[in-house]
């Protein structure tokens, strides 16, 4: 079937709308069942009912949906928090941790890279030289204090990003939890050392070359200048 | 004398307050809960009594060692003579595989859920699906009574009886024993969170209203203040005592005319009101009965109107006014179209409008229209969605009770609950023929349609007058959601739509209701005698067809039970995909 073309508007037309083509809408009916209310009260009564019984069910047989896996379905999709928990996303910004090293001090170098990228100028630290004859020692510091306000953090994640030695991630799955002082909310490097990441390691999945090691390329580097 | 007022105060408190006030109880929780759970949600259900372990060990066990001692010993102490033989062998065995089945499927909906534990649930979870136990269970039932039944007056039959009586009081017993053993082996934790449903809840919101700070506003009458939530309260409570919620009880007679509790009649004949001994259940036997009834509702206006004149507040004045308009324009309504049952059961009181129907055929197939118009009235006059102008929050904040805290807020919320359940209790012994299970008289089972006897059983009195009154709270409970459902469904119409449905439209069909009935019941009794005779058939068979939609009902719902529950999974996101890892948030603690 092929739609005739609309013929364009010429001069000679009359202005105004258009001439409407085909059938018009009928108006729904006010029969007298619309009228008396009674089928659409009983139509909304059986949906109550059926969403009633059915529900009900689900929910004393232990049948209701995963409240995560099956979301989409018809039914209860409650969560019961804190009991159950949603898992939040893969990339989700969490409270920060500090990687550690293998030998279990942290991985910050204490550069100030992230520092100075916070927007929220909620992380101090502190930078020490390594002592003596440690083979760190004039190559990298170590942070004496590494402090993060979380509740003045805005939870950008410009400190990761920043960093360097993937020494800060905020991997670790978990939201801040509501303290009742401000106190409680200033994490020290001891505190954001004991959080695991969400796979439950402390280190990070990226290999790190102590000085000292023969793969580590900044020790060569030196012996040579 | 002393027996006289004991009995009299046992009925008013099994009236008064195991359904009044129970069954209103439950409702202001089941009316928040299930509207979520229609809404796709939980609804409240938080409260929780942690109970150390070993209570909840005990709360387990000593109800089950209990009732297999109390078996046992009666299977010892009174062995059955040789008539109850075989009944106590059909009732043991049946309970046997009754309770078999339902532990079994207890512990299989376990398994399903935490895992495997000990043998005995790899076993149990070895059958696959749980509902095998259901069908197993009822294919049970069905064997042993027909086995029983083409058995009867054989060898066999006799050995299997004398077995059947002898062992089933041990099996029982141990699977009483069994199933509670398994559950107080299988607790784990020092405490046990119990919700009962989430029906803790209610208890939690009642006790945390007495503790609530009692407002009164500055300028308001403090005394009429606090009057009102009484008059709301006590009228909707004390309707009940007319309300008879199951058949007259037979008793013997002892010396002096008093009445002997002991002698409870083992057999009733099927027409027999005894001439003796007998009892009531109905706390207060009028002779006026219905009226009773609306001489009270009508006091429950002036609580409303009072609270809001008496609260010093624009709208609270406002809610009362509508409140006390509303329920007297309803009120008209209500008490015409009780005439239209008035004149077809030639009585006031109302177990003799019971007593009428159980011979006749239900209110509800001879006065329909009236069922609805009653329904309609009751539930604007107990002031609820969708007529509930008075309260309207979302124009005059919350009516009549704004200025309202605590537990005198609480008692118009429940005055509100508790009307439910009395106009409830009015409907059904009005129209849904009361304590009346078809086919179930006072002699017993006794299926007949006209002339014709199609079954017949007699079962004791005592059991005939208590599956009436399960039938009774089984029919106030199911009025009750319908109500509530009502509520769930229908938004709130306007003030003058609410006025012109009760003036015009709800008082002239109760009037046309009246007329039509007035002419159908002249032109019946000058019927002849065949017309009678078929009306009675008609009669029989709505009772039929009332047995016929129970039986639809059952079946549904416990397929509805049985059918599975099909759900898609999705794992597009990361967080479900998380959720996935960990076994779902479903196998996570999670209160029903």
């Amino acid at each position: 079937m092929t739609r005739a073309p609309q013929e364009p508007r010429s001069s000679s037309a009359p202005l105004g709308p258009r001439k409407v083509v085909g059938a018009p809408v009928r108006r729904p009916e006010r029969t007298a069942a619309v009228q008396s209310y009674v089928p659409t009260i009983l139509e909304g009564l059986g949906l109550t009912m059926k969403h009633f019984f059915v529900n009900t069910k689900e929910l004393a047989l232990g049948q209701r949906n995963d409240p995560v896996l099956e979301a989409i379905d018809d039914g209860i999709n409650t969560l019961s928090y804190p009991e159950q928990k949603r898992p939040y996303p893969e990339r989700y910004r969490g409270v920060h941790r500090l990687t550690h090293r293998v030998d279990g001090s942290p991985r910050c170098v204490a550069c100030l890279c992230c520092s100075t990228a916070c927007p929220a100028q909620c992380i101090h630290i502190e930078p020490a030289e390594y002592p003596e004859g440690d083979a760190r020692r004039g190559y990298e510091r170590f942070p004496a204090r590494f402090v993060i306000d979380e509740i003045r953090c805005v939870f950008c994640g410009f400190c990761v990003e920043a960093c360097p030695c993937d020494a800060i991630r905020m991997d670790t799955g978990m939201h801040p939890a509501p303290y009742d002082s401000r106190e409680q909310f200033i994490y020290e490097k001891d505190l954001l050392m004991s959080i695991p990441g969400r796979d439950g390691s402390f280190e990070s999945d990226n290999p790190r070359h102590e000085p000292g090691d023969p793969t580590h390329p900044g020790v060569t580097r030196l012996k040579h200048h | 004398m002393g027996t006289l007022i004991l009995l009299a105060l046992l009925k008013a408190f099994t009236v008064v307050v195991m359904l009044g006030l129970n069954i209103a109880g439950l409702l202001t929780w089941a009316d928040r809960r299930q509207r979520a759970v229609i809404q796709d949600s939980i609804g409240p259900n938080r409260a929780v009594a942690f109970l150390p372990a070993h209570v909840v060990k005990a709360l387990v066990g000593a109800p089950a060692v209990l009732v297999a001692g109390a078996v046992i010993a009666l299977q010892l102490v009174a062995p059955p003579d040789a008539g109850g033989r075989t009944a106590r062998a059909v009732v043991l065995s049946q309970l046997f595989i009754l309770v078999g089945w339902l532990t079994l499927l207890g512990i299989g909906g376990a398994v399903r859920t935490r895992g495997v534990r000990s043998s005995f649930d790899a076993w149990v979870a070895s059958a696959g699906d749980p509902r095998k136990f259901v069908y197993l269970g009822f294919a049970a039932h069905g064997v042993t009574a027909l086995l029983g039944l083409s058995l009867r007056g054989t060898e066999i039959g006799r050995t299997l009886r004398d077995f059947g009586y002898g062992a089933g009081a041990f099996l029982l017993a141990g699977a009483v024993l069994g199933g509670a053993v398994y559950t107080i082996v299988h607790l784990r934790g020092d405490t046990v969170g119990l919700r009962v449903a989430g029906l803790l809840h209610p208890a939690a919101d009642g006790l945390k209203s007495v503790f609530k700070e009692d407002f009164v506003p500055p300028n308001a009458d403090k005394f009429l203040h606090g009057l009102a939530p009484m008059i709301s309260l006590f009228p909707a409570l004390v309707v009940m005592a007319v309300v008879p919620f199951g058949d007259t009880l037979c008793f013997g007679v002892g010396a002096n005319d008093t009445l002997d509790l002991g002698r409870l009649a083992a057999y009733v004949p099927r027409d027999g009101v005894c001439s003796e001994g007998a009892v009531k259940l109905q706390a207060l036997d009028l002779n006026v009965g219905i009226l009773y009834f609306f001489a009270l509702a009508g006091t429950g206006i002036v609580g409303a109107a009072l609270a809001g004149w008496a609260s010093n507040n624009k709208f609270s004045l406002l809610g009362g006014l509508r409140a006390a308009s509303q329920m007297v324009s309803y009120e008209v309504t209500l008490g015409l179209t009780i005439v239209g049952c008035i004149m077809i059961y030639g009585t006031v009181r109302l177990d003799e409008m019971v007593r009428w129907q159980v011979e006749h055929g239900w209110g509800i197939f001879v006065q329909p229209f009236a069922f609805v118009l009653f329904l309609t009235a009751a539930i604007a006059e107990s002031k609820r969605i969708p007529f509930d102008m008075p309260e309207g929050e979302s124009e005059i904040v919350a009516g009549y009770y704004t200025e309202y805290s605590g537990m005198k807020f609480a008692m118009f919320f429940f005055a509100e609950y508790v009307a439910i359940v009395t106009a409830s209790a009015l409907v059904v012994v009005l129209f849904l023929g009361g304590w009346h299970v078809p086919f179930l008289d006072r002699a017993g089972l006794h299926v007949a349609v006209g002339g014709s006897v199609l079954f017949s059983q007699p079962l004791p009195h005592a059991v005939v007058i208590l599956l009436g009154f399960l039938g009774f709270v089984l029919k106030v409970v199911g009025m009750c959601w319908v109500q509530l459902t009502i509520r769930w469904t229908l938004p709130r119409f306007r003030y003058d739509q609410l006025m012109q449905l009760g003036w015009r439209k709800l008082l002239p069909a109760s009037l046309l209701n009246i007329l039509v009935t007035a002419l159908v019941v002249l032109a019946l009794q000058q019927a002849s005698g065949t017309v009678q005779s078929a009306l009675r058939t008609l009669g029989d068979a709505t009772h039929a067809l009332v047995a016929a939609l129970g039986l639809v009902g059952a079946i549904a719902f416990f397929r509805l039970l049985l059918s599975p529950a099909r759900k898609r999974r999705f794992l597009e996101t990361s967080a479900a995909r998380y959720a996935a890892s960990r076994g779902g948030t479903r196998s996570a603690t999670m209160q029903a």
